[in-house]
């Protein structure tokens, strides 16, 4: 039997999800009647947003020139906040499927993912997809690809992952194309930890992928990096069943299941050897994603106090164990009290956590606005690697505040180029290269503080691209800038999630915009409430919200008790996703107001 | 007074005029403070099963229940107000009315059974009542004096819409018994009406209360509405100055709601209009209170002012939390605790078998839920509550100390006092913030432990 180990890589929304359900009815993995639209998609939220979140992975067989091929493969993610989620599957893999729209042609996510295959030393197959669309343009965007990546034109598939046209030719094309796994290169067993998931009824799954010798059931296994170990108990195939075998063998992509409680021990790019006949050296690692978005989750005000952050805390592990690409600490601020602080991968990465957090966890939660970590340099030469602007030091020790830089590649229409740069200016970027992608198109480099992205900077960029600019960015290092806290006080108190790292330069404009947008989000209390913004100490901007004169019904009647009661009751509950601080209601909008950086 | 026995007599026992006070806020005459826990009577606490309409649940409650004041709704309009969300109909014909009038005939009939003693008020409110005209009238008032009792000194409210009213109609309710009438004028200005929604002349207002004094109904109330949008400060002074010209007994002067699902609501909703300015709208609240006591008013109500001796007798049972009967479809009622909606549907009810229409809303008697409504009824009134009578409510449900907890602060803030009578009433600037006020002390009634 021969094997062929691949992924399918695309920008978002290029069709890999349905390219892959293709591949499984086409070679009968699943029946007609069982298909249904991005079935590898299982979790509710991907399914609703229409996107991959996690990578998963597959076997199919295919018979092509009377031979029979095992076919392991796996759909990823196309979003760049899961980034992580590609690179660790192509370590698993020896080709990838280059998915392209071809009616929106190579867009910012095909050249970052063609580029990591390309550093996985992965054979690339190009395939143009969406064909039977109007608007499909293969020999452009196959003229596209020969200019960007390198890859002949004539290299490139066609298919329609919707009709199925196309699709038999790629497996036969990928049968051909896509090289054998290689063989053992020592005699002990070596297996690559690719990924791990929890599963509430079978316990921690990990995927893995056998570089050397073979991994049976009843082995007992050690993780190279911990020394830990344990014995497996299942291994198997997703066909996309669960399938079990008894052994799993060089070359070949499978599940073990071995009793281990925590996916705190699994470490995804771990090598899995035998306890009994360890190998001596591990097989090339795998980064750990970096984490360079971080808020803090608090229970909302509502409900009664202590309970609501057992919840929330409870919550927070049990996701933690699907998702172990945020991190967590316990957070207690003066102005919110006990929560959370989480790191993530991005911004979506960010809203997905906290949708699952309410939603599977059944929390209500309010986040404070999100922030990039920081590197502080001290004026006795150490550095201090902060990710709350609350934890900087008194500005008297710090010699320098860093900001992490990011390469951001953008690629859109020629004719929307200037207002793209006129925005990466606004946001403190520096201007690297821009080169011709089509006639139409082209690819903007800047360098840009990823401060200013975060938030809102990608809306922009659809807006004045019309929907057709794309981007990818990607972490190059800390650089010092004229950097300093902007401090929000809310009644006299200071808000620590409040504050902001910004540029000297707008800090007192984006001060003054600040307070205005949170007298305006900030209801009214029976009292007055005073904001003041502050730059080291100097108050810089003030602003005031009025008191509440008057809250009383105006009609009260026998008809009008029982409703009025209930109205009132639930009043009392609060409003949801509120924080109390002092004696002030702030709302989850409010918070997110001191986010909108950008020029109105 | 010992919270038992108290309770009937005093709602019985209660003298029928609540005769004036010299202070400009309050009434003088308290009479005897009923503890709103239901004590004597044997309660059907929660194990009463209905039939769908209240008779059942009525019946087990031992002593038969006896009210001496009632509420019957009218649910027919010539055309829906934009701001309404009283249950009346507007696409309805006169034989809809006469089909209504025999019904409400048998629904007294039973109704009877629980009214046994004299009435101390009647209430009969829409819709538009008017809107029957002298005719049905004539039958509505049969019915009424075949099957409840009245006495001489029983105020007798009947609902008029100005366009309504004629000398025709008013005689036949002054020979009938009416001894009040409260007249919607909302505002006297064209505009204003328009954006109401609300048909009728400003000219009008003026021949309904001529007519109704020259037929010898002399206790008159006017409603009106501010914080309409687009209306000045200066625009509702003049409303107010047209209203008092015409030297009614009783004002009722509402902040207009937006209340869900109402056509003025939607409108919000969609941005075409906006609500008037909260500083505005407190104002507008403000130069009210001041001007109506000014003009001798007294402001014995979040929303209501009356002539000394003339405020209405009915809503002061509803803020006092007390009992009555109601009839007709919507109409709530409140008897032994026990609270009830009838269901508002006219097709309904038009064609039950029983003469009982059926409820909605049905409410057992539940102490905490009796004084946390005492609270947010009776502390709109400016004499308040008697202090002792509600520590006692609240200790004997076991919430006096997180009830204490929870004036403190709202004393030391001046949104509450204890007065030379032991009352306890909102002050004047409680009295703008009295829902949030209501909020904190009916939390600590519910959960005494928070
Ligand atoms: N007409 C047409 N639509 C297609 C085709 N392939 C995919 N689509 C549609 O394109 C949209 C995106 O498809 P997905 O398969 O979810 O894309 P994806 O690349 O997996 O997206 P992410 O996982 O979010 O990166 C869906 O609405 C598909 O139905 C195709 O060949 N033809
Ligand atoms: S007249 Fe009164 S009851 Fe009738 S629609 Fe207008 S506000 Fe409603
Ligand atoms: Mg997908």
């Amino acid at each position: 039997m021969h094997i062929r180990n691949f992924s399918i890589i695309a920008h978002i929304d290029h069709g890999k999800s349905t390219l892959a359900d293709r591949l499984l009815q086409i070679t009968h993995a699943v029946s007609d009647r069982e298909a249904r639209a991005q079935l590898l998609d299982s979790m509710d939220l991907e399914r609703e947003r229409g996107i991959t979140i996690k990578a998963s992975a597959v076997t199919v067989y295919h018979e092509y020139k009377g031979e029979r091929y095992e076919l392991n493969f796996i759909d990823t993610p196309g979003h760049v906040d899961f980034h992580y989620e590609v690179s660790r599957a192509l370590t698993a893999c020896d080709g990838a499927i280059l998915v392209v729209d071809s009616t929106q042609g190579v867009q910012a996510q095909t050249v970052a993912n063609a580029y990591l295959a390309v550093d996985n030393s992965l054979e690339l197959l190009p395939v143009l997809n969406k064909t039977d669309l109007p608007g499909s343009m293969p020999d452009d965007v196959a003229m596209e690809i020969e200019q960007v990546l390198g890859l002949p034109a004539e290299d490139c598939m066609r298919c329609s992952a919707k009709t199925g046209e196309g699709i038999l030719e790629l497996l036969d094309a990928l049968c051909v194309r896509f090289p054998p796994p290689r063989d053992s290169v020592i005699n002990e067993t070596r297996c690559l930890i690719f990924d791990a998931i929890y599963d509430d009824y079978r316990g921690i799954i990990v995927f893995i992928r056998v570089f050397d010798g073979t991994l049976r059931v009843g082995d007992r296994m050690r993780m190279m990096s911990s020394g830990r170990t344990w014995n497996v108990t299942e291994l198997g195939r997703y066909t996309p069943k669960a399938t079990k075998v008894g052994e799993l063998n060089t070359g070949e992509v499978g599940y073990l299941i071995a009793s281990i409680k925590t996916l705190d021990d699994v470490r995804i790019g771990d090598t899995v050897t035998l306890d009994a006949h360890p190998a001596a050296e591990a097989l090339p690692g795998y980064q750990e994603p970096l984490r360079m978005v971080f808020c803090e989750f608090y229970p909302s005000s509502s409900g009664e106090k202590g309970a609501e952050f057992e919840t929330l805390r409870e919550a927070i592990h049990k996701l933690h164990l699907n998702d172990a690409s945020f991190t967590f600490e316990p957070h207690h601020s003066e102005a919110l009290g006990f929560g959370f602080r989480c790191g993530f991968l991005g911004m979506l990465h960010m809203q997905i956590v906290q949708e699952r957090l309410e939603r599977e966890g059944g929390v209500d939660v309010v986040q404070t606005p999100p922030t990039v970590p920081y590197e502080i340099l001290l004026r006795d030469d150490k550095v201090l690697l902060i990710n709350n602007p609350a934890d900087l030091p008194d500005m008297s020790h710090v010699a320098e505040i860093r900001e992490p830089i990011v390469r951001i590649e953008i690629i859109c229409p020629n004719e929307s180029i200037g207002d793209v740069m006129k925005l990466c200016d606004s946001r403190r970027g520096m201007y690297k290269s821009q080169k011709f992608l089509s006639d139409t198109r082209q690819i903007l480099d800047y360098e840009v503080p990823l401060a200013e992205i975060i938030y809102d900077f990608y809306d922009k960029l659809k807006s004045i691209t019309r929907g057709y600019g794309t981007m990818d960015w990607e972490l190059i290092g800390y650089r010092s800038d004229r950097l300093v806290k902007l401090q929000i006080l809310v009644n006299g108190q200071t808000v620590e999630a409040l504050s902001v790292i910004c540029h000297r330069d707008t800090a007192e404009q984006r001060g003054r915009r600040l307070l205005i947008k949170l007298r305006r989000q900030i209801e009214r209390h029976q009292f007055e409430i005073p904001l003041q913004a502050a730059i080291g100490g100097k108050v810089i901007a003030r602003e005031t919200i009025k008191a509440v004169r008057k809250n009383v019904t105006a009609k009260c009647y026998g008809g009008d008790v029982t409703r009025k009661r209930k109205l009132l009751e639930k009043q009392k509950e609060g409003k949801k996703r509120m924080k109390m601080v002092g004696n002030v209601q702030i709302s989850q909008e409010a918070f997110m107001t001191v986010l909108e950086s950008g020029e109105e | 007074m010992s919270s038992g026995a108290g309770r009937i007599r005093l709602i019985f026992g209660q003298p029928s005029s609540l005769a004036s006070d010299p202070r400009t806020s309050g009434l003088s005459v308290r009479p005897g403070q009923p503890t709103m826990m239901p004590m004597d009577h044997k309660l059907p606490i929660q194990q009463a099963k209905s039939d769908g309409t209240i008779a059942s649940v009525l019946l087990k409650v031992e002593p038969a229940p006896s009210v001496s004041s009632l509420y019957l709704h009218i649910p027919f309009c010539f055309h829906k107000c934009h701001y309404c969300d009283f249950y009346s109909l507007a696409n309805t014909n006169h034989e809809d009315f006469v089909g209504f009038v025999a019904r409400m005939g048998q629904e007294l009939e039973a109704a009877g059974r629980y009214l046994s003693r004299p009435l101390d008020t009647l209430y009969i409110g829409g819709g538009t009542p008017t809107l029957l005209g002298p005719d049905l009238w004539r039958s509505l008032i049969r019915h009424i004096h075949s099957h409840v009792h009245l006495a001489p000194d029983t105020e007798w409210t009947v609902e008029a819409n100005p366009e309504t009213v004629t000398p025709d109609l008013m005689a036949v309710l002054a020979a009938g018994g009416v001894n009040r009438v409260s007249i919607g004028c909302q505002t006297f200005s064209p505009t204003h009406l328009k954006t109401l929604e609300r048909w009728h002349e400003p000219s009008s207002v003026v021949a309904a209360v001529e007519s109704a004094r020259d037929a010898g109904i002399e206790n008159i109330s006017l409603d009106l509405i501010y914080a309409i949008p687009g209306q000045t400060l200066g625009q509702w002074e003049d409303d107010l100055s047209q209203a008092l010209a015409l030297h009614p007994q009783h004002l009722s002067c509402y902040a207009l709601t937006f209340e869900p699902g109402t056509p003025l609501a939607v409108k919000l909703s969609r941005g075409l209009i906006d609500t008037a300015d909260a500083d505005l709208e407190a104002d507008m609240f403000t130069l009210t209170r001041r001007l109506l006591i000014d003009s001798g008013f007294c402001a014995y109500e979040v929303s209501n002012f009356a002539r000394a001796g003339r405020e209405s007798r009915h809503n002061l049972a509803y803020w006092l939390n007390m009992d009555w009967m109601a009839c007709g479809p919507s109409a709530s009622g409140h008897v032994a605790g026990i609270r009830w909606k009838n269901r508002a549907s006219l097709s309904e009810y038009l064609h039950t078998s029983t003469p009982w229409p059926t409820i909605t809303d049905l409410e057992m008697p539940q102490p905490a839920r009796a004084l946390a409504e005492r609270l947010m009824m009776g502390l709109r009134l400016a004499r308040g509550l008697p202090y002792e009578s509600l520590l006692a409510d609240a200790e004997a449900i076991g919430a006096r100390v997180s009830f204490v907890a929870a004036l403190g602060p709202l004393i030391d803030a001046e949104h509450v006092i204890v007065d030379q009578h032991k009352h306890l009433c909102l002050t004047e600037q409680g009295l703008l913030l009295a829902d949030s006020v209501f909020r904190q002390l009916m939390s600590a009634v519910f959960d005494p432990n928070c």
